[in-house]
C-alpha cells in the first residue's frame, strides 16, 4: 500500500495483515507499509465495543486541549486515539475488575489479580478460569479456600523470629504465618522495588499464595498503597498493550488498545534508576498520567498526547513519519552507540548514556584509547554493556558474569545477552548459551570477523555517519528553534504585526501556517537522513536519485525558513505602516508553505498524504 | 556499635549456625562486625570439588532479612529476584553447596568455563580437581 487512502479502506476489507513491523524481521523498503492496517475482529465483542463507545464519546474533547503554538492538530486531519486522563483508565480498569468478579464469583482482589495475570484481558480470563479452574488458581496464586491459622496463643514469625500473639499475626489465606512489622516491611519492600509487587506472593518461598490488594491495604503504608495503585493503573494500561503484541502474532486482534506516554523517554534526568544489575524506568518517573486509547483501522501511527508530546504509537519513540520505525529504532541505537564518538548532546534525548554510571566508566575508558581511535571498538564497548531489553526495550546494563539476563518486572523477559536471544531458546539445541548459532554462523560467513572490511568500514563509517548525523541533529535544533519562534510568533508578535499593517490577526493566518509548517518539514526532513543513511551502498542509482530530491526540498524549506525568519522581521521593524510589499510578502510566504517538502513525494516510501498540506493526495 | 543493635533474627541464626552447622558448611561471624560472617563450604563428595574448602564472604545488609545477603559474584536466583525473607543464611549457603556438586553450565560466571565445561565435560572435570587441588586443599 502506498498511500493513506487504501488503509482507510481496509478497516472495512476482511484482510488481516500484522502491519506492526517492529516485530518482523524483514526490512521493508516501502515506509508506508509501516502505516499499513488491519481490519479487526475482536473476540470479547461486549467488552470492546463499551469502550469503544465511551471513547467516541469522548473523541471531540481533543481540541479544546491543545493549548499552545505546538500543536499540530492540522497536521493530523484524521484522529484515530482518544487521550485517557488517570480517572479514565481508573473507570476502565474498575469496571473490568468488576465484571470478572461477578462473572466468576470472586473478590474484587481476586479478580485484579487473576486480570493482571491476563493481562487484562477479560475474555482471556474467562475462558482460561472456565476451561480449567484449578490450574489457573495455581498459576496466580489464589487459594480455594484459607488455611486458618493455628488456634494457640503464641505464634513464632517466619521472618524475624520473634514470638507474638496470636492477633499480631497474619497470612495471606495459606497458613504461614508472620508478624504485622515482617508483613509491612516484606510489602514495602517489593513496592519500593518497582512494579513486580503486583506480583507478589507469601514470603515462604515454597508457597505460591498470592499477595493481594486486601493485604497491602492492611499492612503498607499510605504511600506505598498509593505507589501501588499506581502501579496497578500503569499495568492496566503497559500490559494491555504487551498483550495485543502477543496476541496479533496467534491471529488475535482488538480494536482498542491503550498505551501510556512514553513522554518520560525524553527527559532522560528522571527515566532511568539503576538497579542491582538492571537499570529501568521506574514506574513513578513517567512523565505523565495520560494513556492513549488507539483505535485500529484508520489513520496514522502519530499520536499527540494531552502532555503536547507528540508520539508514533507503534513504536513510541517521537513522531518519526515519514520514516519507518524500523530505521528509527536502528539509528536511535546508533546515535547511542555513537555519541562518545560525536561528542554530541541530542543523543542524550534517548536516555541510554545520560544516567549510565558504567557509561561514565566507559568514556574513561574511552579517553585511554583515544590514541589509536577505532570507532567501531569504541561503539561496541559501550554497545556492550547497555543494551536494551529485547522484549520492552527498556535499557538494561550488565555488569555480572553471566549472560543471562532478566529483565525487570513485569516484563521478565529472560534473554541472552550476547545474542538478545530468548533464553527459553537457548542450550545444546543453538549450541550452547553463549556460542547462539546466530552469532557463529554470522562469524563463519564472515560478517564479523572480515578484517579486510572491517578496516575500510573503520576508515570510512565514522565519516560518513558523521555526515548524515550532523544534519539530522540541525535539523533537530532547527525545528526546536522553530517551535519557539512560532510561539513567540503568536503570543508577541502577531498582535503588533496586525497593529502595523493594519490588518485582522484572521488575515495573518498564513504566517501561523508557515511555521506549523516549517516545524513539521524540518521534522521530515531530520528523518530523511537517518533513512538516507540506511540506503544500501549498492543502491547507488536509488541513493543518487533520493539525495537529489533530498536537496530539492531542503534548499525550498531553507528558502521558507528564511522567508518566515527575515522577511517577516523586516515587516515587523519598518518604520511605515502598512509596510510596502507586505502583500507581495503574503503571496510569497502562502506559495512556499504550499510548497513544503513537495519535492519528496516521487520517493513512495517517504510519501505520506499528510506530508505536504494543500495539496492533492497522490495515488 | 553496630552489633549493640542487631536485630534479634540475625542473633538467632548465627546461633543456630554455630550449634548446629550444616553438613559441609561452617559460617562464623566476624568479631569486629556481627554482619560480617566468613564461610567455608567443602567440595561436596563425589564432585570435582571433593577435598577441596572454598572460601566465601557473606555479609547482611542494613536491610537483612527483607534483602539478600551479599555474597561475591554468584549467578544464583535466590540472590537475585528470587530472595524471600523467609529464606535464611543456611538455606543460601546450602544452595551454594548444591552448585558444587551440580554446576549450571547454562549460568555461567565465566564463559570459557562453561564453554570447556559443555564441549568436553570429562576434560574439564579433570581441570576442576586440578585447580582444587592446587587452590583449594590448603586453609
Amino acid at each position: 500500500m502506498d498511500s493513506e487512502d487504501d488503509m482507510h479502506d481496509a478497516h472495512d476489507g476482511d484482510s488481516l495483515e500484522d502491519f506492526y513491523s517492529g516485530d518482523t524481521a524483514n526490512e521493508s523498503d516501502d515506509g508506508a507499509g509501516d502505516y499499513d492496517f488491519m481490519d479487526n475482529d475482536s473476540d470479547d465483542p461486549d467488552h470492546v465495543t463499551s469502550h469503544r463507545q465511551q471513547f467516541v464519546a469522548s473523541f471531540c474533547r481533543y481540541d479544546e486541549r491543545l493549548e499552545d503554538g505546538v500543536e499540530e492538530r492540522s497536521m493530523f486531519p484524521e484522529q484515530n486515539y482518544t487521550v485517557l486522563s488517570e480517572e479514565d483508565i481508573r473507570r476502565h480498569q474498575d469496571e473490568d475488575i468488576a465484571r470478572v468478579s461477578n462473572v466468576l464469583s470472586i473478590s474484587k482482589g481476586s479478580s485484579s489479580i487473576l486480570l493482571r495475570h491476563y493481562n487484562w484481558s477479560v475474555s482471556k480470563v474467562h475462558d482460561a478460569w472456565f476451561a480449567d479452574e484449578e490450574n489457573v488458581r495455581k498459576a496466580v496464586g489464589l487459594l480455594v479456600k484459607p488455611v486458618r491459622i493455628p488456634n494457640v496463643r503464641v505464634l513464632t514469625c517466619g521472618i524475624c523470629f520473634e514470638s507474638h500473639s496470636r492477633d499480631k499475626m497474619d497470612a495471606a489465606g495459606c497458613g504461614h504465618v508472620f508478624c504485622s512489622s515482617c508483613w509491612t516491611g516484606y510489602i514495602s519492600t517489593s513496592i519500593n522495588d518497582g512494579p513486580g509487587c503486583l506480583m507478589l506472593r507469601c514470603p515462604e518461598p515454597s508457597c505460591i499464595a498470592a499477595i493481594g490488594q486486601d493485604m497491602i491495604n492492611k499492612f503498607a503504608y499510605h504511600e506505598d498503597k498509593e505507589k501501588y495503585a499506581h502501579y496497578l493503573l500503569r499495568s492496566y494500561v503497559e500490559d494491555n498493550r504487551k498483550s495485543w503484541h502477543k496476541t496479533v502474532e496467534d491471529g488475535w486482534s482488538c480494536l482498542t488498545v491503550d498505551v501510556a506516554c512514553p513522554c518520560a523517554v525524553t527527559h532522560p534526568s528522571e527515566v532511568i534508576k539503576g538497579r542491582a544489575d538492571i537499570i529501568t524506568s521506574e514506574f513513578g518517573t513517567f512523565g505523565c498520567d495520560y494513556a492513549v486509547d488507539f483505535v485500529f483501522g484508520s489513520g496514522s501511527y502519530d499520536v499527540s498526547c494531552n502532555c503536547s508530546h507528540n508520539f508514533c504509537w507503534n513504536c513510541t519513540e517521537e513522531v518519526h513519519r515519514p520514516v519507518d520505525c524500523i530505521t528509527v529504532e536502528k539509528w536511535i541505537l546508533k546515535n547511542t552507540a555513537e555519541s562518545e564518538n560525536m561528542n554530541c548532546q541530542e543523543t542524550s534525548l534517548y536516555g541510554v548514556p545520560a544516567t549510565n554510571n558504567r557509561l561514565d566508566e566507559l568514556q574513561m575508558q574511552e579517553k585511554d584509547a583515544e590514541e589509536t581511535p577505532h570507532p567501531q571498538t569504541v561503539s561496541s564497548l559501550i554497545l556492550a554493556n547497555s543494551k536494551p531489553c529485547p522484549k520492552c526495550k527498556r535499557p538494561i546494563e550488565k555488569n555480572q558474569g553471566c549472560m543471562h539476563i532478566t529483565c525487570t518486572p513485569p516484563c521478565k523477559f529472560e534473554f541472552c545477552w550476547l545474542c538478545l536471544g530468548s533464553w527459553a531458546e537457548h542450550g545444546e539445541r543453538t549450541g550452547g548459551f553463549y556460542a547462539c548459532n546466530r552469532y557463529e554462523t554470522a562469524k563463519q560467513e564472515g560478517v564479523y570477523d572480515e578484517a579486510e572490511r572491517r578496516r575500510e568500514m573503520a576508515k570510512n563509517s565514522l565519516e560518513r555517519y558523521t555526515h548524515y548525523y550532523e544534519r539530522w541533529a540541525t535539523n533537530q535544533s532547527s525545528r526546536q528553534k522553530a517551535i519557539a519562534d512560532l510561539q513567540h510568533m503568536q503570543s508577541v508578535q502577531l498582535e503588533k504585526l496586525s497593529d502595523k499593517q493594519q490588518q485582522p490577526e484572521s488575515q495573518l493566518k498564513f504566517i501561523t501556517e508557515a511555521w506549523l509548517q516549517i516545524v513539521e518539514c524540518r521534522r521530515v526532513l531530520k528523518w530523511t537522513y537517518a533513512y538516507g543513511y540506511y540506503i544500501p551502498e549498492q543502491e547507488k542509482a536509488k541513493r543518487e536519485f533520493f539525495e537529489y530530491l533530498q536537496g530539492e526540498a531542503e534548499s525550498g524549506l531553507e528558502r521558507l525558513h528564511q522567508c518566515a525568519e527575515k522577511e517577516l522581521q523586516d515587516h515587523l521593524k519598518s518604520e511605515s505602516t502598512p509596510t510596502p510589499g507586505f502583500n507581495e510578502f503574503r503571496t510569497k510566504l502562502a506559495g512556499l508553505t504550499r510548497l513544503g517538502l513537495l519535492s519528496l513525494t516521487p520517493i513512495p516510501s517517504l510519501r505520506m498524504t499528510n506530508l505536504i498540506r494543500n495539496q492533492p493526495n497522490p495515488t | 556499635m553496630a552489633n549493640s543493635n542487631l536485630p534479634r533474627r540475625i542473633i538467632k541464626e548465627t546461633q543456630r549456625l554455630l550449634s548446629e552447622p550444616a553438613p559441609g558448611i561452617s559460617a562464623s561471624p566476624s568479631e569486629e562486625n556481627m554482619r560480617y560472617f566468613n564461610v567455608m563450604i567443602l567440595g561436596p563428595s563425589q564432585s570435582p570439588y571433593e577435598g577441596g574448602v572454598f572460601k566465601l564472604e557473606l555479609f547482611l545488609p542494613e536491610e537483612y532479612p527483607m534483602a539478600s545477603p551479599k555474597l561475591g559474584r554468584i549467578c544464583l536466583d535466590i540472590l537475585k529476584d528470587k530472595w524471600s525473607p523467609a529464606l535464611q543464611i543456611r538455606t543460601v549457603l546450602l544452595s551454594i553447596q548444591a552448585l558444587l556438586s551440580a554446576p549450571n553450565p547454562d549460568d555461567p560466571l565465566s564463559e570459557n568455563v562453561a564453554k570447556h565445561w559443555k564441549a568436553n565435560e570429562a576434560e574439564a572435570v579433570e581441570t576442576a580437581k586440578e585447580w582444587t587441588r592446587l587452590y583449594a586443599s590448603g586453609v
